[in-house]
């Protein structure tokens, strides 16, 4: 027994990795930086920046050694110049057929980069810039000062020279795209940057720029730190309320469990008694009409169970209170339709398990030695029937931690279904990611604690 | 009794011949599936009418807004020529309804009768706070739920049977993935997991394809992989590995029309549960967008019920309960005809 619990916690390992990494690629890879969908779309770059600092977005998804930032715009130019548009003695040119779109930079000038907002200090950058020259030659400078720009007289000092060697050949095809990679170091702060190129005896062009960040280590990436969050059980902080999410699902998971638990235990209770029924009275005419009922209550939809229960008994008839979270009373509608909208399911479920034990040899023993129905049933069948209830119940555990989401939000109950509902309606990304993430691991043990269950009433299981 | 056996009683006896006769015979499920054969045709119609004002580039009828008709009940809940006088005080479909009222004053019982059935389809099943017409945005409604159902299918079935016949057949290392990403997916609480899929894909139907889609294939795989292990030992599949048959032809020329009637069984029970999941995020807002459907149309009647118009609210759930009736019928009667050992109740 002992041996098969512990091979069945190693067995949850994988599991709950997995999840993890579902989440993650979810979220991360798929879903991308959430910062522009969840702040809305006049945002300053900076406040992008910050929103994704503070949750890891700009790092590398795996393995990586740069980070994105977003101090340019526009990295490259297939719509236009982006920042670029100000700046003096810079030609647009939109992509054509085999040409990308790219800005032209008359010769004999310097160009001061127009970075979104200031860099950060004492890191290193790294300046990725995909260009052609035809003739002529063009350098890249970045300049930091020590003392903030308006006072005058601080001289700038050089951080770091990158140059552009002239081009031997006339270029002319699209494969004469050139990137150079050019690192440099901010100073300490405050910093200012001053990034110039300068070009002289040809235009230079450039089709795409980049600028990415250094880590601290190669290892540190998008996925360390989530399963760093993970580790420290931090699960950010909601954009919407601005709370931690932890703390957001402290608060709620008290008016869930008040919601659910009830459904749940009255819905077991009410649903194996009927099963029971049907068993009773197999194959007459209530077994059938009862069968009908639950297709029938089945094939409602649950938005509308609650939507006509609400209207109907909250507000017509006026029996229960409408909307809010304040005395017992509040739930009782709530949990009454949770039960009916759940009840042809779950009738039907119980039902087959009960029939399928009517038909077991141990049942014809016991009829033929003179148990009496009552007796066969509740005894016999009913017993024998536990495991696969059981499992069912243990299974629907973790269900009761989500909460019910619509059920919630109709009648006003902060719990986790209405915090996960609000979550969506502003892609409120770490909510989501929280109460998924927790269900799954949830779910996972609850499946644990099934075989376990099974292991300890089920002689047979452990056997195998 | 007869008991011999005869050529005409042996051709035939296919488990889907077997199948087939047992449906044929049970009155539910020719009746389901005469209902399902309906919402097809709607579906279509609806499709139809959808292509035809996309390609013009006009507003569809059931978008078109007509303030001055809107709350219009249900037309047998109006009398014949009540519009007439709702007309006169500046409401509802003034001009049909003048004209008709005119002519109905000094005319006989067959134009009578003409004007009232006129009557009648104008929009038969009342408008909406818009004075849109809750019959054909309920067409479309059907539509949209038909197009979610097969597309998830569409998604779904190939991951679930390849993954499912791969697991199955090959076992060992390709098992063990297999089962850790069924397993894993199916710890995800489900309908949270079609939510964050949604949002993480952006709204729009994209959203409630691969969120469903992309859940529900965990079941199918399941079951497929369990048939496809039970059938790897059957001596059909010996004698295909004798004759020298590749492994990939044996598991899907061999195997998967063997074990095919789960996939058929699958598809119908989930059908309806993609049907209300759909329901279920376009009342949420992220769903469907700018198109009716049924989510949202329930979602704009809410409020409205309030105020006593309850016939758009009633007519999309009687259109929802109906298909997911019929479907939850046709699938019960599906397993029972084609598999026994998977069947729910007894005959």
């Amino acid at each position: 027994m002992f041996r098969y619990i512990i091979r069945r916690i190693l067995q949850m390992i994988p599991t709950v990795f997995g999840v993890i990494v579902i989440t993650f690629i979810l979220f991360n890879i798929v879903g991308g930086s959430p910062a522009a969908m969840t702040l809305g779309k006049n945002i300053s770059p900076k406040a992008l920046e910050e929103f994704d600092e503070q949750r890891g977005f700009n790092k590398p998804l795996l393995i990586g050694r740069w980070s994105a930032t977003r101090a340019y715009e526009d990295t490259t130019f297939t719509r236009n110049a982006g920042p670029w548009r100000q700046v003096e003695g810079v030609t647009y040119t939109a992509s054509q057929r085999r040409e990308p779109g790219h800005i032209t930079l008359a010769p004999g000038k310097d160009y001061v980069l127009p970075l979104a907002f200031k860099l950060k200090p004492q890191a290193t950058y790294q300046w990725v810039l995909k260009y052609r020259l035809l003739t002529g030659t063009a350098s890249f400078k970045a300049l930091h000062s020590c003392q903030p720009d308006n006072v005058k007289g601080a001289k700038p000092a050089l951080a770091a020279v990158g140059s552009i060697e002239r081009q031997t050949r006339l270029l002319t095809t699209n494969s004469a795209w050139q990137t150079i990679k050019i690192p440099f170091t901010t100073g300490v702060t405050p910093t200012t940057l001053k990034m110039t190129v300068h070009t002289e005896g040809g235009a230079l062009e450039i089709c795409a720029l980049k600028l990415r960040k250094q880590n601290a280590n190669w290892f540190d990436t998008q996925f360390a730190f989530y399963l760093s969050q993970i580790a420290r059980f931090d699960f950010g902080k909601s954009n919407f309320t601005n709370q931690r999410v932890s703390q957001m699902l402290k608060d709620g998971i008290g008016p869930s469990l008040c919601l659910t638990v009830p459904i749940f235990l009255i819905e077991l209770v009410v649903a194996v008694s009927i099963a029971l029924l049907c068993a009773f009275f197999r194959n007459t005419f209530v077994d059938r009409l009862i069968v009908v009922i639950a297709v029938v209550l089945m094939s409602v939809n649950y938005l509308v169970w609650i939507i006509f229960g609400q209207y109907m008994l909250g507000y017509r008839w006026g029996w229960f209170p409408l909307w809010g979270f304040e005395s017992w009373t509040f739930l009782l509608l709530p949990v009454l339709i949770g039960v009916v909208s759940g009840l042809g399911e779950n009738v039907r479920f119980y039902r087959t398990i009960m029939l399928d034990e009517m038909y077991r040899d141990y049942v014809r023993t016991a009829f033929a030695k003179g148990v009496s129905r009552p007796g066969v049933l509740f005894k016999h069948v009913l017993k024998n029937g536990m495991i696969p209830i059981l499992t069912n119940v243990v299974i629907a555990i973790p269900f009761l931690y989500t909460g019910s989401l619509l059920l919630e939000s109709f009648f006003g109950i902060p719990g986790l279904g209405n915090m996960g509902i609000n979550a969506v309606n502003y892609s409120d990304v770490d909510v989501i990611r929280a109460i998924v993430l927790i269900g799954s691991i949830l779910y996972v043990i609850a499946n644990l604690m099934t075989d376990l269950c099974y292991a300890l009433f089920d002689p047979r299981v452990r056997l195998n | 009794m007869n008991h011999s056996i005869t050529p005409s009683s042996l051709s035939g006896h296919s488990l889907w011949g077997d199948a087939w006769r047992q449906l044929r015979r049970d009155r539910i499920a020719v009746a389901s599936f005469w209902i399902i054969v309906v919402y097809l045709a709607m579906a279509l119609y609806g499709e139809g009418v959808f292509w035809y004002f996309h390609c013009k580039d006009m507003a569809p009828p059931y978008q078109q807004a007509n303030l001055r008709e809107e709350y219009l009940a249900p037309s047998v809940f109006r009398h014949p020529f009540a519009i007439a006088s709702a007309a006169d005080s500046g409401g509802v479909g003034a001009v049909i309804a003048n004209r008709d009222n005119k002519l109905a004053k000094k005319s006989g019982l067959v134009i009578r009768l003409g004007i009232g059935l006129r009557t009648l389809a104008h929009h038969p099943l009342g408008t909406d706070n818009l004075g849109r017409d809750v019959f054909q945005r309920t067409v479309q409604g059907a539509r949209i739920a038909f197009q979610v159902g097969i597309i998830t299918a569409c998604i779904a079935i190939p991951i679930g049977v390849i993954l499912g016949c791969l697991a199955g057949y090959f076992g060992g290392k390709t098992d063990d993935f297999i089962v850790w990403l069924y397993s894993t997916f199916s710890s995800i609480p489900g309908l949270l997991f079609i939510l964050a899929i949604a949002m993480v894909v952006g709204k729009g139907l994209l959203g409630v394809y691969l969120g469903i889609g992309l859940t529900t294939w965990v079941n199918l795989c399941r079951l497929i992989r369990g048939e496809v292990m039970k059938h790897k030992t059957r001596p059909y599949v010996q004698a295909a590995h004798a004759l020298g048959l590749g492994d990939f032809r044996i598991m899907f020329r061999h195997i998967l029309p063997n074990v095919f009637h789960i996939v058929i069984i699958t598809f119908s029970l989930r059908f309806p549960a993609a049907i209300s999941t759909e329901v279920f995020m376009s009342f949420l807002g992220i769903g469907v967008q700018g198109e009716p459907s049924w989510g949202i149309m329930i979602s704009n009647a809410r409020l409205r019920l309030w105020q006593g118009v309850w016939w758009e609210m009633t007519f999309v759930t009687a259109a929802i309960f109906f298909i997911v009736l019929a479907f939850n019928l046709l699938g019960d009667a599906l397993r029972d005809a084609l598999d026994p050992r998977l069947r729910t109740s007894e005959r």
